[in-house]
């Protein structure tokens, strides 16, 4: 079942000093399935960002439909937004992004609060979530006492805690040490296999090499996609490292 | 490096900062600004020929010491503010190979700069506005206003001199604080994640406690000149009380909100209370001190303002008439009609026009109060502390048949018998005691009596005794200070009179009506006639006294309130701009987590509406706890007025809330503006 469908988008900025137009999308098309694991990759530039900003309701596209679960999120205005955003998406960003006021615990309910629940309810739903990123003895402790690593897993509990639609994720491994990544992408994984559906936009090929379906973006257009398949993740790693070359050396493929 | 260099980038970092160092050189600017023009008032030459100049020249000077002392202080908080603002920058300098002797090399020119700016144009100002003060100052004081500009070389020598002092120490200080600083830790100050503060629940107490009982000490204060004795403890008391509660209480407010998950886990509640716990953290002192800033500026004004403006009735309380002569007989033999028509003689052989009169003689006894009458204890007597002060009570006495024509009153007294009026507190026995030695039967109890002249400071109630004759006056007086082997009787002779005189010669007249009554006590050989003390007092001469005391008081008043309305209106600003640069990050990132900007709005506006109005709320408190407590002292400078002094207390709070929503209002866009401007790039 598709759960998120891109079709025709377009993203064009006007510099501020005088009428040059910058193209950062052009014609973007591409689904997601309920349950998958999507890894967006594309060199700075190249228009991540700004798709990302869009899927997450924070900008607008110039033209182009973006349909999650039947909803035209451009259609959405700004006030309906960002409860939008609450109860539809869940976000883990590369710097975290962590209130320094709240505890990990606090920061966690942070969109549940939003969302009017009661607190019972809430240290329910945290209890297993807690379990499962290893962050159950951190809770009340405040962002500035523990780990990036440790950071970046608060911050995916507050991701999923909402039981969103579609996670995204921008960079998440961006500011993590090696053992923190590989921490971080068996969670992510596990998740994944838990039934969320997760859509990553990510520089490292570590990072993309775990997901089930690969993008690439390269001047604002969907370039190319892998499938995972039945391909273990080193034999992945070798195919997305072989799609960049051909990428950076400008060869013509699909 | 050549010295041009530090000069150029001295330069570069008060423009760059000018956000910051523009409102810092203002102040300065206005500090030196008042200083000048109150010197220059104090050694005007207008005042010696002037009219209570004396009064004048000593309370203008009060006024500049404390501007030079609020001045120093608010100077240095204005100056580490600054320096911890530009802690990022000083390292970054450090990084690019600058040691602390280059940095303290800007740093000179820096203060430098900002000092021969902020002197020169306070100095400026200073002159510009002098002349307004001045116009301002012969309104208040209703003297004649002239038009001659002039400069205070005096003053103006001493300004340099106080302030140029003020901002060497500065730089002094600047220098310490960047030489103990260290390169890393100044790149990373801005950094470093922040401890959540600990709510101190014994400091909280503590401060709640010193509060509750300054407090009670200003509600339960009974006696004027004992308010004037605990209002410094008070006002001490209060100020400790305001930092603990502002510092340590609102955290541990907030941390019992957060305790509370029902309340705390609500949209509403959530981001304010974790956000607010920092905020006063942070902005604890700087609260405290616009709460003390702002009861200051209140206190200050509607007390000023409240003597100013009850001046006529004070001056009518002690003068009932444009004259008022009082004569004290030391000798019982002679307080009888004839001496009394010899005296009226000495006025009207001045010749002057009487339009009304008054004349009643009376004799007066001081004594311990107590249920049935008054009794002498001379260690209470004698003992001048404010506990015995409350003790004491003014009998006087005066002879019914000039009750009589007073009152227009037909009363009759036998011997023995009296009639009792009581000022304060009502009066129930059937007899009065004066003394063990002499008792009145209490015939009946009067509501009112004629309104009395009070020359001098009375800080005893008094009461009324309306007795069979003169000589029964005389015998109760002399009787009384037979028994107290002392004097604590006297014998007086009163006679009060309006004049058709102008204004301006009353003055004059009672002075030489003074004299007349002088001469009338000494015989030809210029001996001494009889023991005799005498006061001749007019409305005219009292409201000069009144104008010179009130006036000035007023004057300095508004002058060091704007002072600290500066001193406040400064602070909240820091407060704000640092505040925003703080809430940037969190701004944004709540926006990520699924806020609207106008939920983030609302939010930061509800917290940002408490902790302003908070200092404003609490000096409203305070004001409304020190009102008896100011109302008993000003009733020593004889304000009896308590609604007045209610009326302008409200409406000084009033003025200043308004002032205070303005300002808010501005410095709240500068937040806004830092919020959301930097949020873009």
């Amino acid at each position: 079942m598709t759960i998120l469908e891109v079709t025709g988008l377009r993203k064009t900025y006007t510099t501020r000093f005088g009428g040059n137009k910058v193209e950062a999308l052009k014609n973007v098309n591409f689904s997601v399935n309920q349950g998958e694991y999507v890894a967006i990759m594309g060199e700075s530039g190249s228009g991540k960002t700004t798709l990302l900003n869009i899927l997450a309701a924070l900008d607008k596209p110039t033209a182009g439909s973006v349909i999650l679960d039947g909803q035209d999120l451009t259609k959405i205005n700004q006030a309906k937004a960002a409860a939008f955003r609450r109860n539809n998406l869940g976000f883990v960003f590369q710097e975290f992004n962590l209130l320094d006021t709240f505890t990990l615990e606090d920061n966690i309910y942070l969109p549940l609060v939003l969302a009017g629940k009661s607190y019972g309810e809430m240290s329910q739903r945290l209890a297993p979530i807690a379990e499962q990123l290893g962050i159950s003895g951190l809770l009340k402790k405040y962002p500035y006492e523990v780990s990036g690593g440790q950071k970046q897993r608060a911050a995916v509990a507050r991701a999923i805690i909402t039981h969103p639609k579609l996670v995204l994720a921008d960079e998440p491994t961006g500011a993590l040490d090696s053992k923190a990544t590989d921490e971080l992408l068996r969670l992510f994984s596990a998740i994944n296999q838990g039934g969320e559906t997760i859509l990553m936009v990510t520089h490292s090929v570590k990072a993309a090499s775990q997901a089930k379906r690969v993008l690439f973006i390269k001047d604002g257009e969907v370039f190319h996609q892998i499938y995972r398949g039945d391909a273990t993740s080193e034999q992945l790693y070798q195919k997305i490292s072989d799609t960049l070359t051909m990428l950076a050396t400008g060869g013509e493929g699909r | 490096m050549k010295k041009s260099v530090y000069l150029r980038l001295a330069v570069d970092g008060i423009r760059k900062n000018r956000r910051l160092y523009l409102p810092y050189m203002l102040t300065g600017a206005v500090m030196m600004m008042m200083f000048y023009i109150l010197a220059f008032l104090a050694t005007s030459p207008m005042l010696s020929h002037m009219r209570g100049g004396v009064t004048l020249s000593t309370i203008l000077p009060m006024g500049t010491s404390v501007i030079a002392i609020f001045s120093l202080l608010f100077l240095f908080y204005s100056q580490s503010f600054l320096i911890r603002q530009r802690n990022k920058e000083f390292g970054l300098y450090h990084v690019l190979g600058m040691d602390k002797w280059n940095i303290c090399r800007i740093l000179f020119w820096e203060n430098l700069l900002v000092a021969v700016c902020s002197i020169a144009s306070g100095i400026a100002l200073g002159v510009a506005f002098s002349k307004i003060a001045e116009v301002c100052l012969l309104t208040i004081l209703q003297e004649e206003i002239n038009y001659n500009l002039r400069v205070g070389m005096g003053a103006l020598i001493e300004t340099v001199r106080i302030f140029g002092l003020i901002y060497l120490l500065l730089f002094v200080y600047a220098q310490v604080r960047v030489y103990c600083s260290n390169a890393l830790a100044l790149l990373l100050s801005s950094q470093t994640g922040e401890r959540p503060p600990k709510g101190n629940w014994f400091f909280a107490l503590v401060g709640a406690v010193v509060l509750g009982f300054a407090y009670y000490l200003a509600v339960t204060i009974q006696h004027p000149l004992q308010a004037f004795l605990t209002f410094f403890v008070a006002v001490i008391m209060v100020i400790i009380a305001t930092y603990l509660l502002f510092i340590t209480g609102s955290v541990v407010f907030c941390r019992m909100l957060q305790k509370n998950k029902n309340y705390y886990y609500k949209p509403n509640h959530f981001i304010s209370v974790s956000s607010m716990v920092y905020r006063m953290k942070r902005n604890g002192a700087g609260l405290a001190s616009i709460c003390i800033l702002s009861t200051m500026v209140l206190v200050t004004l509607s007390s000023t303002a409240s003597l100013y403006l009850g001046m006529e009735d004070s001056i009518n309380d002690m003068c009932p008439y444009d004259i008022n002569v009082e004569i004290t007989l030391y000798e019982p033999e002679v307080f009888q009609a004839e001496t009394f028509a010899a005296y009226r003689r000495i006025v009207a052989d001045t010749g002057v026009q009487q339009v009304a009169q008054r004349e009643y003689p009376m004799g007066e006894i001081l004594g311990v109060n107590s249920d049935d009458g008054i009794f002498f204890d001379m260690e209470v007597l004698h003992d001048f502390s404010p506990n015995s002060y409350g003790k004491l009570v003014n009998v006087r006495l005066l002879p019914l048949a000039d009750y009589n024509r007073i009152m227009k009153a037909e009363e009759t007294l036998e011997a023995g018998e009296c009639l009792l009026y009581s000022m304060e507190k009502p009066y129930t026995n059937h007899t009065f005691a004066i003394g063990h030695s002499q008792t009145l039967q209490v015939q009946k109890v009067l509501s009112e009596f004629f309104a009395e002249g009070r020359s001098t400071v009375e800080l005893e109630p008094a009461i009324y005794l309306v007795v069979k004759d003169l000589d029964t006056v005389r015998d109760v007086v002399v009787a009384a200070n037979e028994e107290a082997g002392n004097s604590v009787g006297k014998l007086i002779w009163k006679y009060g009179f309006d004049t058709d005189l102008p204004e301006k010669e009353q003055t004059d007249f009672s002075r030489k009506l003074g004299d007349s009554v002088r001469t009338f006590f000494y015989d030809a050989d210029n001996q001494l006639i009889t023991g005799y003390s005498y006061g001749v007092d007019s409305k005219a001469a009292n409201r000069e006294d009144f104008l010179n005391v009130y006036g000035s008081l007023l004057f300095v008043g508004v002058m060091l309130s704007s002072v600290f309305v500066f001193a406040a209106v400064l602070i909240i600003y820091y407060k704000q701009i640092s505040e925003g640069y703080e809430d940037q990050s969190r701004f944004e990132i709540m926006q990520k987590v699924g806020m609207t900007r106008k939920d983030i709005r609302k939010s930061i506006n509800s917290q940002i509406l408490t902790v302003f109005f908070l200092p404003l709320v609490f000096a409203g408190l305070h004001l409304a706890f020190a009102f008896p407590l100011v109302f008993k002292i000003l009733q020593l400078l004889k304000l009896r007025d308590v609604t007045l002094l209610a009326m302008v207390t409200f409406c000084c709070f009033l003025v200043f809330g308004v002032f205070y929503a303005v300002v808010y209002k501005l410095t709240a866009g500068a937040y806004y503006r830092i919020v959301s401007g930097l949020q873009k790039s």
